[in-house]
């Protein structure tokens, strides 16, 4: 079964906000009911939206202040304006302003039940559309979106443009889960091969058996089951440039095999006898020291010189606590948007914890962590409980200059929940279980500003 | 000269179930049809109320239409007693201010309901229908929205009668009964529904 969908009728006449809100309801979804258009942006900090049915004429900021607000806010939620009957030019400028359609009422119930329909695919597309413009920016693997502004990066971005446009072959080194195929992306975006395919291959997870025809493809009647010929990755990678992740994992053999491709850039299918031109520029990573695999006879000299023209290190995260917090933000929105929460920053006590981590997993343990955070977050704003989990101790043992007297706790736990609350004096106080006034005098008392 | 026959829906005091009340005048079959296929349903008894006058108030004479969300307040207000639901049957044409017309209408989860005849004796090319046509209309409109008022919403699944149908050919398209994931969905609800009246009722008595 699919995602419940989630309606707002924002008008300030009850009998047209519960006719429209029953009707909607019955097609399985959560109606929530606004009387204002303060109201409904009050709403929407708390719940995302897919589409919002919003009155023209309401006192306050009206049916196009807040449909300009939500534009700006909230693009992908879609709204449709809701008129009176000869009143139609307030919908052509509603129109103009970005709503999505407009009603005119009263309205057909056929058509009505149309619109819903044709809203509710409108908006999976313009979702769809925000993805794919991810993906291909990911594909793409452009350096301006590969997060970092710390000095190590920003040298790195400036290896990259230098050796991009080059035909040498690029060896990465680097930890797991520092990013190895996004940098070898964005090499081959910046290349004359950009026209051509990016073809990775994870040497490590493909079986030895099963390599050589991976790599090179195989003729008909090569070997039991081989009832077509097939392409291998080399002929694939035709024009552009091949990524063997995880060079350090392949075997002996196939070394000599990608050696003798790699000098003579000719190849052969399995089972093929004629040879076939090889046009790829290569591009390999690993974490293993490759110096030392050499010395110790687990790595030819020979293939690690002809894969090793240019080196390049990606540091790991922890030598680049600067950019954690610019990938926290870039994977905090990127997450909220996948997982449809409404979930937006971090409290000052959960970025530093994030900081002040380690991170052996590198890049990519920060993504998943992140995930988890904001896949589990209730709120808007994700807390140091969050992150408990990865260092214990910090959360748990006081540092030298936190609260000494009760006062001392007291400001200090104040703030914290207004930070989270974002300021919200009602929020801060429900949770805080004193009443406003309190809050309010605690804040005078101790000089609180945001 | 030929004895005219005493109707044959039986008008008993509400045993607190299923009421079907007819808002203005509604021939016997109607009445009949609609009690018995509510009834095989939801395997509750079923009562039909004498005839009830429509509320002036509900009329919307720009429109010529009543407004069927004043009728689901009438009912429930004056003529639900003790019935778990009520379903009010018209011959008036019926709409609500945002929509030019309905076939029937009830909350989710509701007291009442209303569903109307106005539009459904013709076809989509203004031809009168046939007596059963219009009949097996009525039982789909009126199963629909007894549905919703036990929070069963729309289904999507093939041609269940809790499908959406805001067209006559979408009425007719649809089966007058439930597909099996509604009607599991149903029997729950009304379980539950009976436990909690039961529930109320002992706690009625012991205070």
């Amino acid at each position: 079964m699919g995602r419940k969908n989630r309606f707002m009728v924002v008008d300030d006449e009850l009998i047209v906000r519960e006719s429209l809100a029953a009707w909607l309801e019955k097609e399985n979804a959560t109606v929530d009911r606004a009387e204002s258009g303060e109201q409904a942006l009050d709403f929407m900090e708390r719940n995302l939206y897919d589409i919002l049915f919003v009155d023209i004429k309401m006192p306050g900021m009206g049916g196009f202040g807040l449909l300009e607000k939500v534009k700006q806010f909230y693009p992908t939620t879609v709204v449709v304006i809701i008129t009176a009957y000869g009143t139609v030019d307030h919908a052509v400028k509603a129109m103009k302003l970005g709503a999505d359609d407009f009603l005119v009422k009263p309205f057909d119930p056929e058509g009505l039940g149309l619109l819903v329909t044709k809203l509710l695919e409108h908006k999976r597309l313009l979702e769809e559309k925000e993805y794919l413009k991810d993906e291909v920016i990911r594909v793409r693997g452009k350096t301006d979106e590969i997060i970092g502004q710390s000095p190590q990066m920003t040298a790195l971005f400036e290896q990259i443009m230098e050796i991009a446009p080059t035909e040498s072959s690029v060896l990465l080194l680097g930890e797991t889960g520092t990013g190895k195929e996004l940098i070898a992306r964005a090499i081959h975006a910046n290349s004359k091969r950009l026209g051509g395919p990016f073809v990775p291959i994870n040497c490590g997870a493909i079986p030895e058996s099963l390599m050589e025809s991976e790599i090179f493809g195989y003729e008909k009647g090569s070997f039991t089951g081989a009832v077509r010929p097939k392409k291998g990755l080399i002929e694939v990678a035709e024009g552009g440039t091949l990524f063997l992740d995880e060079v350090g994992e392949i075997t002996p053999k196939m070394q000599v095999d990608l050696l003798r491709v790699l000098q003579d850039r000719t190849f052969f299918r399995v089972g093929g006898v004629e040879p076939l031109k090889a046009d790829f520029r290569l591009i390999s990573a690993t974490h293993r020291d490759l110096n030392h695999e050499v010395a110790a006879g687990n790595f030819r000299q020979d293939f690690f010189y002809r894969v090793n023209v240019i080196t390049l290190r990606v540091p790991p995260l922890r030598e680049r606590r600067d950019d954690i917090p610019l990938l926290v933000m870039h994977f905090l929105k990127r997450f909220a948007r996948e997982t449809n929460r409404n979930v937006d920053s971090l409290s000052e006590q959960a970025m530093k914890i994030l900081t002040d981590y380690d991170w052996p997993g590198n890049v990519r343990e920060l993504e998943n962590v992140i995930e988890r955070a904001v896949v589990t977050s209730r709120k808007r704003v994700i807390t140091g409980d969050a992150f408990a989990y990865l260092n214990p101790l910090q959360v748990c043992v006081p540092q030298g200059n936190s609260p000494r007297t009760l006062e001392e706790a007291e400001i200090a736990h104040i703030r914290r929940i207004l930070d989270e609350e974002e300021w919200n004096i009602s929020r801060a106080a429900k949770v805080l279980d004193v009443d406003r006034t309190t809050l309010h005098k605690k804040i005078r008392k101790y000089g609180l500003q945001r | 000269m030929k004895k005219k026959e005493p109707p044959r829906t039986v008008h008993r005091p509400p045993s607190g179930y299923i009421s079907v009340v007819p808002l203005g005048h509604i021939k016997e079959d109607v009445l009949r049809v609609v009690a018995d296929s509510i009834q095989g349903v939801l395997r509750l008894p079923v009562d039909v109320t004498p005839e009830v006058g429509l509320p002036e108030s509900a009329f919307m004479s720009a429109r010529n239409q009543y407004n069927v969300l004043d009728l689901i307040k009438f009912l429930e207000s004056n003529h639900a007693g003790p019935s778990l639901k009520v379903l009010g049957v018209t011959a008036k044409d019926i709409a609500n201010p945002i929509l030019t017309y309905v076939f029937g209408t009830a909350f989710m989860d509701g007291k009442a309901a209303v569903v109307s005849t106005a539009r459904l004796q013709l076809s989509v090319n203004g031809e009168l229908v046939s007596r059963e046509q219009f009949l097996e209309r009525v039982v789909k409109a009126a199963i629909h929205e007894i549905g919703h008022t036990f929070n069963i919403p729309h289904c999507h699944k093939d041609h269940c009668v809790m499908r959406a149908s805001n067209s006559l050919t979408e009425l007719d398209e649809k089966m007058s009964y439930l597909c099996d994931y509604c009607e599991l969905f149903l029997a729950e609800a009304v379980g539950d529904a009976l436990r909690t009246r039961s529930a109320q009722t002992r706690q009625a008595e012991s205070g």
